[in-house]
């Protein structure tokens, strides 16, 4: 039901989708490059600014190239400091139920505590 | 007993653990930074000081170079005390605490000390620190609410950021002490 495969409607979609974006370009090359004269004389006076032609694309381009780096910022501001005892555990691993052992049975699934997982790793089984 | 053998930092520098016994219940681990290089610190005043002289060209004003003379003074002066570190040091008393000290390059030394009652473990963590996962190793501080619980976790090394070969001798040195404590209980 939820398959990206190609429909008829999607179809209808991409081709409405394809004439509105080439409208829309057609659009923005007029305003940017009729003459305001010509347009005055067909009616059209209440257009925007030529300056925006110029300026959205401006203030895009540079809205996207800070959006990486404050991407890149705030990823590293959400990273927990190496003190802070979210790198250890969190509410779900605190407040989670431990299972009955079971003879023979796999063990329950459980978040094992980092003491526990550093003895099993570092020290030497004897 | 003293022994010491060379490691290496996480950025690749050349460490020194130190470890010294004391006595059965108390170590004393110290992990020695490579001193300030004479190269690095020639190629920072040089750097400074041509930037400083081609601001003196392009202004006409001697300010600019007297200016740059006590930056680089006063820079260094506090880069030596408060920034470049020297030895870390870890001092694992069985039955008192553990004793965490780190010694500046100006010989300032800043030590915390905390009882063994707070101390519930001492562990190797793995964290995501500036792009990279580090291993550090840590203090786990006990929540006197909750035996299970975690209060605070207290970074060790900070500054040498040893590679994990020589955190596992750190950390089996502070276990061997830290088992001692269950094995006897005090009589308080």
């Amino acid at each position: 039901e939820n398959s990206p495969a190609p429909l008829p409607e999607r179809a209808i979609y991409g081709f409405a989708l394809f004439l509105g974006s080439w409208f829309g370009f057609m659009l923005y090359l007029i305003w940017a490059y009729v003459p305001e004269t010509w347009l005055f004389s067909l009616g059209l006076t209440y257009w925007p600014q030529k300056y925006w032609a110029v300026a959205l694309p401006a203030y895009l381009l540079v809205a996207i190239g800070i959006g990486y780096i404050l991407l890149f910022g705030i990823n590293m501001m959400s990273t927990a400091p190496l003190n802070s005892t979210d790198t250890i555990t969190d509410n779900y691993a605190k407040k989670q139920q431990q299972k009955k052992f079971q003879e023979e049975a796999i063990p329950a699934l459980r978040d094992i505590p980092i003491s526990e997982v550093n003895r099993m790793f570092f020290l030497p089984e004897k | 007993a003293m022994e010491e053998r060379p490691y290496r930092s996480a950025s690749g520098a050349a460490l020194a653990l130190r470890r010294r016994q004391h006595s059965a219940s108390c170590r004393e681990l110290a992990v020695c930074c490579p001193r300030l290089q004479l190269r690095s610190l020639s190629a920072a005043t040089s750097a400074v000081w041509l930037a400083a002289y081609g601001l003196f060209v392009l202004s006409e004003n001697s300010v600019v170079l007297s200016a740059a003379i006590f930056i680089t003074l006063f820079g260094l002066i506090i880069y030596l005390h408060f920034v470049k570190i020297d030895q870390e040091s870890l001092l694992v008393i069985g039955s008192l605490g553990i004793q965490v000290t780190s010694s500046y390059a100006s010989g300032k030394e800043s030590t915390t000390f905390i009882e063994m009652s707070r101390v519930k473990d001492v562990v190797i963590n793995e964290a995501i620190h500036m792009q990279k996962v580090i291993y550090y190793l840590c203090i786990l501080l006990q929540d006197p609410g909750d035996p299970q619980g975690v209060s605070e976790v207290v970074p060790l090394f900070q500054s040498s950021k040893p590679r994990l070969d020589c955190l596992i001798e750190v950390y089996k040195s502070c276990q061997e002490i830290l088992a001692q404590r269950k094995t006897a209980p005090q009589s308080s």
